[in-house]
């Protein structure tokens, strides 16, 4: 994969650097991570037993929307990366011939440098129709103090938004979004803990380190940036500093604001709420939790809040890609760079008919920046979403 | 290190009443080698040193999110019978150089079926930090700890009802 993602580049920009770095040094340097296990999965595309099933029935592949998917925040080998690309080219077939307007993505979720995996991923295409228009979900999620509050985000925040904007009135995005959230972050805090009684335990389904060993789960909280996507617009919902950056004629666009302490609104909230920010190691509400925004992190409340704030832009004909990401690529790869990576990977696959290549180049744009962010030295998880925002012939044929 | 060189400290007590017995506050409370039962920052930890008692020093790790990852903490003292326990902390890749704490618990006056836990410690102020920083920080980890033992304790006592 390694090699594919070089020869996309070799083959578009055959002079031009990564940012400052030159594509020689970049190999040589990616191939100094061998041991980092990848797992760069394709959707439209369900998890593996789903998509065997639904092989069978044809049938009913036939009146059901595509699956879902939801990726583990567990690390998976590249044999299963294997296995389940070539499932996946099935499936974007079969998508391919009923839903022309799903956009093609690619996504990466690593462990990097961290000892535990507390990032997720959500991938919902056409997770709601509203107006006769198919409406898509992505979303990033970056868990600290543990990860079952992420991992819950991942499972519960595309049908909480879905709820909300089935009743939502006009196009009140931002109201909507708002809802959701605090919805989520509701549904968090009222979890019901296991309790350790007498030094016994029960072996739970999903268990994480808190339902083994700690009966309450105030310390544990999650970034979440989502984004829905329209046929006309782009709706971003950012809480914390993971991130949305839109690619549009080779520009970098953020679509969202990190929720940094010491970004100057926040500090200003924080203080009147009677927190306060205190520089250990970097900004943190009251020297403790590095954002100023979280679903969950029940005990740093009232100053650490889940309202996201929420950004939407129209969709043009130059919009190239979409990368929702946890900040373990950000702080080390700047919006910029991420685009150029980006977009020399879709310009690589062209924007024709051919949904394969397009699928392949969001896949291989995802791996190249996490590639690219672990070669930096990156000490976080990473995650990356890719959306292909390019209309395709056939979408301009009948427009 | 300059030989000659006194550092600043800054120190500050808390005070956790918990609807619970002293008997069952104390049994958690005095766990060094289990302080992650009721401190939610604390991830793992293992005795390097000693059997849980007097001397004994654990590795604790932390939680992520928060600005260090483990911590080493010898135990002092612990006296079951006046419900004292005195730790200092002596390594780590976090902040708090030279904390020392103290933590004793007691019936409260009022009732025999409750128990006031205090905490009261001192530590190095930070370079680049000032003492009021320093005591909100440490006030904000210590405090959320016997929150967190008053709820875990309090949750025991109700299931024994």
């Amino acid at each position: 994969m390694a090699g594919i993602c070089c020869g996309v580049v070799g083959e578009t920009e055959p002079a031009a650097p990564v940012d400052s770095t030159s594509r020689a040094s970049l190999r040589r340097r990616l191939d100094l991570l061998p041991s980092i296990k990848i797992v760069a999965d394709s959707a439209v595309a369900p998890p593996l037993e789903n998509c065997r099933k639904r092989q069978k029935r044809e049938t009913v592949v036939l009146s059901t929307l595509p699956g879902n998917l939801d990726l583990d925040s567990n690390v998976r080998s590249e044999n299963k990366k294997a296995r389940s690309a070539v499932t996946n080219s099935n499936s974007v077939t079969e998508a391919e011939s009923f839903f022309s307007d799903v956009p093609k993505i690619g996504t990466t979720s690593v462990c990097g440098r961290r000892r535990d995996m507390e990032d997720a991923v959500s991938i919902h295409p056409s997770f709601l129709q509203r107006n006769s228009e198919n409406h898509h979900f992505y979303g990033v999620f970056d868990g600290h103090g543990c990860s079952h509050v992420a991992e819950k985000c991942r499972e519960r925040l595309h049908d909480i938004v879905k709820k909300e904007v089935e009743v939502m009135a006009s196009d009140e995005w931002t109201e909507t979004m708002v809802k959701s959230f605090q919805k989520m972050d509701k549904e968090v805090s009222q979890r019901e803990c296991n309790l350790v009684v007498n030094g016994a335990t029960r072996s739970m389904k999903n268990s994480c380190r808190c339902e083994l060993q700690s009966p309450q789960c105030d310390a544990v909280g999650s970034t979440a940036v989502v984004s829905v996507v329209t046929p006309e617009k782009i709706i971003v919902s950012n809480c914390g500093d993971s991130r949305a950056v839109l690619c549009r004629n080779g520009v970098a666009i953020p679509l969202s604001v990190d929720h940094k302490p010491d970004r100057p609104d926040e500090l200003i909230r924080i203080q009147q709420a009677g927190g306060r920010v205190i520089y250990w190691d970097g900004a943190r509400v009251l020297g403790v939790l590095a954002m100023s925004r979280a679903i969950g992190d029940n005990y740093l409340k009232p100053y650490v809040i889940p309202d996201p704030e929420v950004t939407v832009t129209d969709r043009t004909d130059e919009d190239e890609c979409l990368i929702l990401a946890s900040d373990g690529l950000w702080d080390v790869v700047p919006n910029e760079t991420a685009c150029g990576v980006a977009r020399m990977c879709l310009r690589g696959a062209g924007a024709g008919d051919d949904s394969d290549a397009a699928h392949n180049a969001c896949s291989d744009a995802a791996l190249l920046l996490t590639k690219l962010a672990l070669a930096r030295q990156s000490s976080d998880n990473v995650s990356v979403v890719v959306v292909d925002l390019r209309k395709r012939r056939n979408n301009q044929a009948s427009s | 290190m300059e030989t000659s060189q006194k550092y600043h400290t800054c120190g500050s007590t808390l005070v956790q009443t918990i609807d619970a017995p002293l008997s069952l506050v104390w049994s958690i409370l005095r766990r060094f080698d289990n302080p992650q039962a009721y401190k939610q920052f604390v991830k793992t930890c293992n005795l390097s040193s000693g059997d849980g008692g007097e001397g004994s020093v654990r590795e604790v790790t932390v939680v992520s999110g928060l600005p260090a990852e483990f911590s080493r903490e010898r135990l002092d003292e612990l006296d079951d019978e006046s419900h004292v326990m005195m730790i200092s902390i002596i390594g780590g890749d976090h902040r708090l150089v030279n904390y020392r704490s103290k933590t004793m618990a007691f019936v409260a006056a009022d009732t025999e079926e409750k128990t006031v836990v205090v905490e009261s410690y001192v530590v190095d102020v930070p370079e680049g930090n000032s003492e009021e920083e320093t005591t909100s920080f440490a006030d904000t980890i210590v405090g959320f700890n016997l929150k967190s033992l008053a709820k875990l304790s309090e949750r025991v006592a109700h299931l024994k009802l």
